[in-house]
């Protein structure tokens, strides 16, 4: 064969080869069997290219309409899973109000100068991987680039935004006017909610109920459907700084008067008193039975709640405890010392002292073993606690991180420079400012597809609210 | 020593060790004893069982992998994940068929390292290439009629832009 070969011309071997090539390529679907095939398309992570894959024939389509696919592509996007998807409402609740601008069921509030709101259609529960991970990819795409308004409000107050939660209801903010308002999670402004007679400094959202507390000492419990207050409970003697619901029942507070306070909420009962911290209670964190709660006097102290014991003071820091992270293993502690300490919740021994900020370290959250922290330093740092080293450092703003969170995906932070920022988890990278420049952004927060924004513009408050939902999602 | 024997009847004398790679053939020769002898290997023809031998002799001190997990979802598996070390890749360049014989070989006497970056290998044959480049790649036949190629072209625009 070598011999006919060596005799043969240029133009007869360059044909046998056009003749040949082909047949030595074979369909790999059609020669592999089923769970192979998808075996393969698991390593194509992009999803362009399983796109384009599904155009070659009938059987590759086929092979590419298999869920397990998508499944495996959605693990490795990190996207959520589907059955905890399904679990999130997706807007199913029907709408009610479909013109937007109109605000519909707001009380009329003279501070607020501009106020729109423009929801997005219903959304159908995803039913397939595909759909889901083609939903997910498009937010994703859109928290990179694009995204848009979905509401805005303008309020003449000139105050402090000091808190803002997010639920997957509401969203509510508060301002150390003694205001809170009360906004829908589509944006649209629901109540405000008038009470407090100082600024409020901390609040609490659990389902329909909001906890709040401040100057005038008193803890208030809201009903945020009607925007009644349920429950008027007094007991500390100073400014309330922090709270945090336990159950549908419970609440603790910390303040300045250096002591908690467990309440039975329903009841408007206060049902022990944690006493210890030297200082003002400046941050809680609680996860089940277990209250974590850091304070000006340089400590933090692990407390069961249902007895009031306190099981372990963690005592290291040379300064101030301004921030705290609890997952129920592992506390996390920021302080005025700049370092940030990793603490065991069950026998109250220090595991690390993380060094690198080179200021207050007020922001900080933990998630498995990751944490991610924000200074006054303008810095985040995002820290494996597994070996305790920093693995991050992203000059994120020209004066503190005022506000940061994030997800398995990325970082968004806000600063004292009055910018909002997204960053990418995995590698640390700059990847856009969101909103235009305010004067100074207050708090920022974001759940499932949207970010919240509080800033301040002018001597005003703006409210900003960002949807990455895509538009016009064909059904599948 | 363990003697496999191919399809079409060639004898291959190979090291526990070596053979021990294969999850199926460490389980016979656990389940049967030392002295396993001949080990047929049906299906699996002398040429493309001389390649499988070849992999798990030069891998024969790798750790072995965790039996019944997959690769986990950690940050740093999905980097490893797409990664194809060089004397694997070189072995791999191979014609086609032969390629899909050494996966089928991988999957049936379950040898999982081999099998991944079999399909790595293929996967990487896919990836960024247009729907036509494909076809050329595999010799496949477009069995779409125009109107069924534009609905799908449109079902899979959302992934075009990022």
């Amino acid at each position: 064969f070598d011999h006919i070969l060596s005799k043969s011309h240029h133009q007869e071997l360059s044909y046998l080869s056009e003749a040949v090539v082909p047949l030595l390529k074979r369909d790999p679907f059609r020669m592999l069997p089923y769970e192979i095939s998808l075996r393969i398309l698991s390593y194509v992570d992009d999803p362009k290219t399983l796109g384009k894959a599904s155009q070659v024939s009938r059987l590759w389509h086929l092979i590419l309409s298999d869920d397990q696919t998508w499944k495996t592509l959605c693990e490795r996007h990190q996207y959520r899973r589907l059955s905890a998807a399904q679990r999130i409402t997706y807007r199913q609740s029907s709408r009610l109000a479909s013109i937007p601008n109109v605000p519909e069921n707001m009380e009329v509030d003279s501070n607020v100068l501009e106020s729109m709101y423009d929801p997005e259609p219903l959304r159908q529960v995803p039913l397939s991987y595909r759909s889901h991970f083609k939903h997910q990819y498009l937010v994703d795409a859109a928290c990179n680039k694009g995204g848009r308004l979905a509401a805005k409000h303008v309020t003449s107050d000139q105050a402090v935004v000091t808190s803002l939660e997010m639920n997957g209801r509401y969203i509510v903010v508060a301002l150390d006017n003694s205001r809170i308002y009360v906004f829908a999670e589509d944006g649209r402004l629901i109540h405000t909610l008038f009470g407090h007679v100082m600024g409020v400094w901390a609040i609490t959202v659990l389902g329909d109920t909001l906890v709040s507390g401040g100057c005038d000492r008193d803890v208030r419990v809201w009903n945020l459907k009607t925007g009644e207050c349920l429950q008027i409970l007094r007991g500390h003697s100073s400014t309330v700084r922090c709270l945090k619901m336990v159950d549908e029942r419970t609440a603790i507070s910390g303040s300045r008067d250096n002591t908690l306070r467990v309440w039975d909420i329903r009841s408007g009962v206060c049902l022990r008193e944690l006493i210890g911290h030297d200082l003002s209670v400046r941050c809680i964190e609680v996860v089940g039975d277990i209250c974590v709660s850091g304070s000006y006097d340089f400590k933090a102290k692990v407390w069961r709640i249902s007895t009031g014991e306190c099981l372990h003071t963690l005592e290291g820091h040379y300064s101030q405890i301004y921030s705290l992270a609890f997952d129920g293993k592992r506390i996390a502690t920021g302080s005025l010392d700049t370092s940030v300490r990793i603490w065991d919740a069950a026998t109250g021994n220090l595991i690390f002292v993380l060094q690198g900020h080179t200021s207050l370290v007020g922001q900080l959250q933990m998630k498995d073993n990751t944490l991610v922290t924000g200074g006054s330093d303008g810095a985040i740092r995002v820290w494996d606690l597994e070996q305790g080293a920093c693995t991050q450092r992203l000059a994120a703003h020209d004066g503190s991180v005022t506000s940061l969170q994030f997800s398995d995906n990325r970082i968004v932070s806000g600063g004292s420079d009055g910018r909002v920022r997204v960053w990418d988890m995995a590698s640390g990278q700059y990847i856009r400012d969101l909103s235009q420049a305010f004067d100074s952004v207050w708090r920022v927060a974001f759940k499932e597809e949207k970010v919240v924004i509080l800033a301040s513009q002018r001597r005003q408050i703006h409210m900003e609210l960002i949807s990455f939902s895509p538009k016009g999602e064909d059904k599948e | 020593m363990v003697t496999l024997v191919s399809s079409d009847g060639v004898s291959f004398n190979v090291d526990q060790k070596v053979a021990s790679r294969s999850a199926l053939i460490k389980n016979m020769m656990e389940d049967i004893g030392e002295d396993a002898g001949e080990i047929p290997v049906p299906n699996v023809s002398s040429n493309v069982l001389k390649k499988v031998i070849e992999y798990c002799t030069y891998h024969k001190d790798d750790p072995l992998p965790q039996s019944g997990e997959d690769e986990g979802t950690s940050a740093a598996d999905k980097k490893k994940s797409t990664v194809i070390d060089d004397w694997d890749y070189n072995f791999l360049q191979v014609d086609q068929e032969m390629l899909f014989e050494i996966i089928l070989t991988a999957n049936y006497l379950d040898i999982k390292p081999l099998l991944d970056v079999g399909c790595k290998t293929v996967a990487n044959m896919i990836k960024g290439k247009t729907p036509e480049e494909i076809r050329r790649t595999f010799n496949i036949a477009n069995d779409f009629t125009p109107e069924e190629e534009a609905q799908i072209r449109r079902e899979n625009e959302w992934a075009e832009d990022r």
